[in-house]
């Protein structure tokens, strides 16, 4: 690999993990942002005859940005759901095979983001100029776009960090706090 | 070829690709899209399905129970709650043979009444009960075979992950999923009790340990101000369940609230951790939905295979009893323990056996609690089992190995077992709380 | 003699009565008519309960060829089904299944609309289907006019959360019919709009035993559709035949769901609840307090170029045909 080429892949890597990490954040504000909806609409409620119409959408909603806009991190901080127990094994005693294991397995997970990414564009692109919404009409309601966007962006991006990791490039400054979210996994 | 092969191989599939370490949620996704698009001959077909699958399943009102009674049991971790209720129980039992081991018992059960997940129980007790069993004498063994046993309370007294994912797949109710799980936890909480009773009797070099001396009462108020926090939160969240007043959803949301004013009255939170717990919170729901998102494109490869139909046909006309259906199912949760992890065995099986167990007429709520005890013995057995790992990094001591943690889970997984067949020839144990 | 393969979807369990009455009614029906000339068959997979896809998900599964045949229930698409929100908006008329499913079914003949907006959901319209014969109030505490309800807490779902606009002060508590009996029994809410089928279902009697007879009125939920690739593949005979058949299952289960209301009325009698008639007087009373929701209903259709008000007034005469005149006429707002 040439220089440039080396220097502009690790800014891409070192781009696409700050996005992720600013996505986290987002994510994070929903969770709180969830609490609050849901205790005021028990209150309203309960205590002032005047249930918020919406909770339910606003939960539905909401359910989306967690997961989708957290997804990403959890890639890139490798916390997704596997089982890897062989890979550590074979690792002791064939660490290059391992190696290669685990960057096919990535890229495979690479794979399915992207077609989930070009299954779920054309929806987007539908909501976006139909401007279909769910809910009740009259009572509440919310548009769809912003729900497939989310979810678009999110396999999108989480495409780029399983390439990223397949290929094995390092983001140049947050290098050392990757390792050792790995080093804390394994 | 035919359904019932699609199936089959689908299963050896998914189980070949995550022993090999694929992502799980990648493994289930990977295996169905490509069974679609052989199957059909139609990759349009297979997109589709990814499209319908990713598009929806998470918007589900009743997932918000997930990161809300995750962030609840984070909260009051980080509160110190286990600690005070661990406090409590081993002054009560401070001097019988194994005590501790009751102590850790019991706290865990009180403990998870507002934890959703097992890996919360298991790193809490890891660090508070392990310690005080090693200084007491206890044999290493059984200390963490304890924790990592009755760590698995946590997700079957509710609220629990494991009940919310399976009123999901089984479309149940999962507030009638909670009520249900109740009585099975307690049950198992007090046959563990019972067994280390058993076992400091006959087998006393395998619990180990000298009665506590350093231990003085603890005088009614602190037992009350150790107590009544976590008491409150069982009362909202269970009591506001149980009575109709909350969803859930809503119970969740409350339950939170009520852990975070706890945690910062008594002044046991930072920003910092009530940060960390946010994120944590995230990462768990993002995690956890992401993989029934992907089991939801697994289950509806299988209905369009064909295979619930198939399954159906298969009863019908084989005439298979209650009780070969039972042993297969229990079998094929243990092997499947051994690899995977709860909510994919959860995730895996249900669809396969729901259509045979529905037209037998037999309660699907009941069954859900079989699966979810069923699935949760695989925390406990090699080669993975989630709470012992947890434990075993948790507690960073070199003197225990993993190994030490499994062998000493293994008596707690056969109890499981016990309690588990219990609950199968009684179904009223997990039913009659419901009406 | 060629065998055509066909997977039916529904979200609702087999159980449902109208996913029972497609397995028990439709599907012989059709394979009765075919067998008779013999030239072709059909080869059946009904996936129902989640299978394949969850209720909300019918629109879209057989959009996408998930499934061939499929039950939408349209209640849960406003946004891509606006028309079919024609009898809920149009409340205090007809309280027969029988006579609604009839006026939609011939309104989405007549009109353009309805055929189009599942046309360009890539399926065939093939019929209505009415499986309740009216939302009634369901109290906790004894009530004798709608008067009553004002200040109350109010359990509903979906559109008929509007109609508790037309009384003073009464809040909309959204719920799940599974959702209601709690909810009244914990005075969470006072009472609960649901149809008398399902409040003998889920015993609403135990806890809301005052029943105030307001007969909202039907509403269509449910619509019988193909996927429109699959259709346009099917030999002429098999066509006419599903067409013909839709027509009588939507009569069938209309015919069904007035049976059971009336046995659940009887039931829920028999159970300790009493039933408190409504006056016109009242009835209309609240039907004028209400916002003029038809008329807002056919203005957006109006402005997408569907004739909203045409669609309204037909319905209206349809429903006065077979012996039913509303209690507002839901008409008197149109701007055109
Ligand atoms: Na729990
Ligand atoms: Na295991």
């Amino acid at each position: 690999m040439t220089g440039v080429v080396s220097t502009a892949l690790s800014s891409l890597s070192l781009a696409a993990n700050r996005i992720a990490t600013a996505a986290n954040v987002i994510g994070t504000l929903v969770v709180l942002g969830l609490v609050a909806v849901v205790n005021f609409d028990v209150v309203a409620r309960g205590a002032f005859n005047m249930p918020f119409r919406g909770a339910i959408e606003v939960v539905q909603f909401s359910m989306v940005l967690i997961v989708f806009f957290q997804l990403p991190d959890v890639v890139r901080s490798n916390r997704l759901t596997r089982s890897d127990g062989f890979l550590i094994l074979l690792g002791l005693t064939r660490p290059r095979l391992a190696g290669v294991i685990r960057r096919l397995i990535d890229l495979l997970s690479c794979v399915i983001m992207v077609l989930i990414t070009v299954a779920l564009w054309p929806e987007f692109v539908e909501m976006w100029h139909t401007n279909d919404y769910f809910g009740i009409p009259g009572v509440f309601t919310a548009p769809w776009w912003p729900i497939k966007l989310t979810i678009v962006c999110s396999a999108a991006l989480c495409a780029v960090l399983f390439a990223i990791k397949s290929l094995g490039i390092e983001p140049d400054a947050s290098a050392i706090s990757n390792k050792s979210a790995k080093g804390r996994q394994e | 070829m035919s359904p019932v092969e699609i199936g089959t191989v689908s299963v050896l599939a998914i189980v070949a690709l995550i022993y090999l370490g694929v992502y799980i949620p990648i493994a289930l996704t990977v295996v169905s899209f490509v069974s679609i698009w052989l199957m059909r001959d139609n990759f349009d077909l297979a997109m589709n399905l990814l499209k319908i699958a990713v598009g929806d399943s998470v918007m589900e009102y009743t997932f918000a129970t997930v990161p809300l009674f995750t962030f609840m049991g984070l909260i009051v971790s980080k509160a110190g709650l286990g600690n005070d209720i661990y406090e409590v129980m081993s002054s009560g039992f401070r001097r019988v043979k194994g005590g501790i081991g009751m102590a850790t018992v019991g706290a865990n059960a009180v403990f998870a009444a507002v934890t959703g997940s097992s890996i919360a129980s298991a790193s809490v007790f890891a660090k508070v009960s392990v310690p005080q069993m090693l200084h007491y004498g206890y044999n290493p063994r059984f200390a963490v075979g304890v924790v990592a046993g009755s760590s698995v309370l946590g997700m079957i007294i509710p609220p629990s992950a494991m009940l919310i994912i399976y009123s999901f797949v089984a479309e149940q109710s999962v507030g009638e999923m909670f009520l249900a799980g109740v009585v099975p936890g307690l049950m198992l909480a007090v046959a563990y009790v019972a067994s280390i009773w058993t076992m400091g009797k006959f087998w006393p070099s395998f619990v180990g340990g000298r009665p506590a001396d350093g231990y003085e009462w603890l005088s009614w108020s602190e037992i009350a101000s150790k107590t009544l926090p976590t008491l409150s939160l069982i009362f909202i969240v269970l009591g506001g369940i149980y009575t109709g007043w909350m969803t859930p959803v809503e119970a969740g949301a409350a339950g939170s609230l009520a852990g975070l004013l706890i945690a910062m009255l008594r002044g046991r939170m930072s920003l910092k951790g009530f940060w960390e717990a946010l994120i944590e919170t995230g990462h768990i729901s993002a995690a956890i939905l992401f993989l029934i998102t992907a089991a939801s494109i697994y289950s509806r490869m299988l209905g369009l295979a064909g295979l619930p139909n198939e399954l159906s046909d298969m009863l019908v006309g084989n005439d298979y009893g209650f009780v070969t259906i039972m042993v297969v199912y229990i079998l094929l949760m243990l092997v499947l323990g051994t690899l995977l992890d709860t909510a994919s065995i959860i995730l895996i099986v249900v669809p396969l056996f729901l259509p045979l167990i529905e037209p037998m007429g037999l309660s699907l709520v009941w069954f859900g609690i079989i699966t979810v005890v069923g699935a949760e013995i695989g925390l406990l057995t090699p080669p993975l089992g989630i709470s012992c790992f947890v434990i075993k990094a948790t507690l960073n001591d070199s003197r225990i190995s993993l190994k030490d943690v499994f062998m000493g889970a293994l008596p707690f997984a056969a109890v499981m077992l016990i309690v588990l067949i219990l609950l199968i020839r009684f179904p009223a144990l997990s039913l009659a709380i419901l009406n | 003699q060629e065998t055509i393969r066909a997977v039916v979807i529904d979200g609702y369990p087999a159980r449902a009565l109208w996913v029972k009455e497609f397995s028990e009614f439709f599907i012989p029906e059709v394979d009765k008519r075919l067998a008779e000339t013999g030239n072709y068959k059909m080869d059946w997979q009904e996936s129902y309960g989640g299978a394949i896809v969850k209720p909300k998900g019918v629109l879209e599964g057989i959009q996408l060829g998930l499934g061939d045949i499929g039950i939408v229930t349209t209640i849960f698409h406003s946004s891509k089904l606006p028309s079919q929100a024609l009898a809920a908006v149009t409340p205090f008329v007809a309280p027969d299944a029988r006579v609604v499913a009839k006026a939609v079914d011939e309104i989405a003949q007549e009109f353009p609309a309805m055929q189009n907006e599942f046309d360009k959901q890539n399926q065939v319209y093939l019929a209505t289907g009415v499986v309740l014969d009216s939302y009634q109030v369901f109290s906790s505490q004894p009530i004798a006019s709608p008067k009553d309800l004002d200040g109350t807490k109010v359990a509903g779902a979906g559109m008929n959360l509007r109609y508790l606009e037309g009384l003073n002060n009464a809040a909309g508590v959204r719920g799940g019919l599974t959702d209601f009996y709690n909810m009244v029994q914990t005075g969470l809410v006072g009472s609960a709009m649901l149809w008398p089928e399902a409040a003998a279902t889920f015993k609403i009697a135990e806890v809301a035993p005052y029943m105030l007879k307001v007969d909202f009125g039907a509403v269509n939920s449910k619509t019988v559709t193909v996927n429109k690739d699959y259709w346009n593949k099917l030999p002429d005979e098999v066509k006419t035949v599903l067409r013909e058949v839709a027509v009588e299952y939507r009569d069938h289960i209309a015919e069904i769901s007035m049976d059971r209301a009336r046995e659940a009325l009887l039931k829920y009698m028999d159970a300790g609840g009493s039933i408190v008639e409504v006056d016109d007087l009242a009835r209309a009373e609240w039907a004028e307090a209400m916002p003029d929701i038809a008329a807002e209903w056919a203005a957006g259709l109006d402005s997408k170029g569907q004739d909203g008000s045409g669609m309204l007034k037909a319905y209206l005469a349809k429903l006065e045909a077979g012996g039913y005149s509303g209690v507002r006429d839901w008409s008197a707002g149109l701007s055109n």
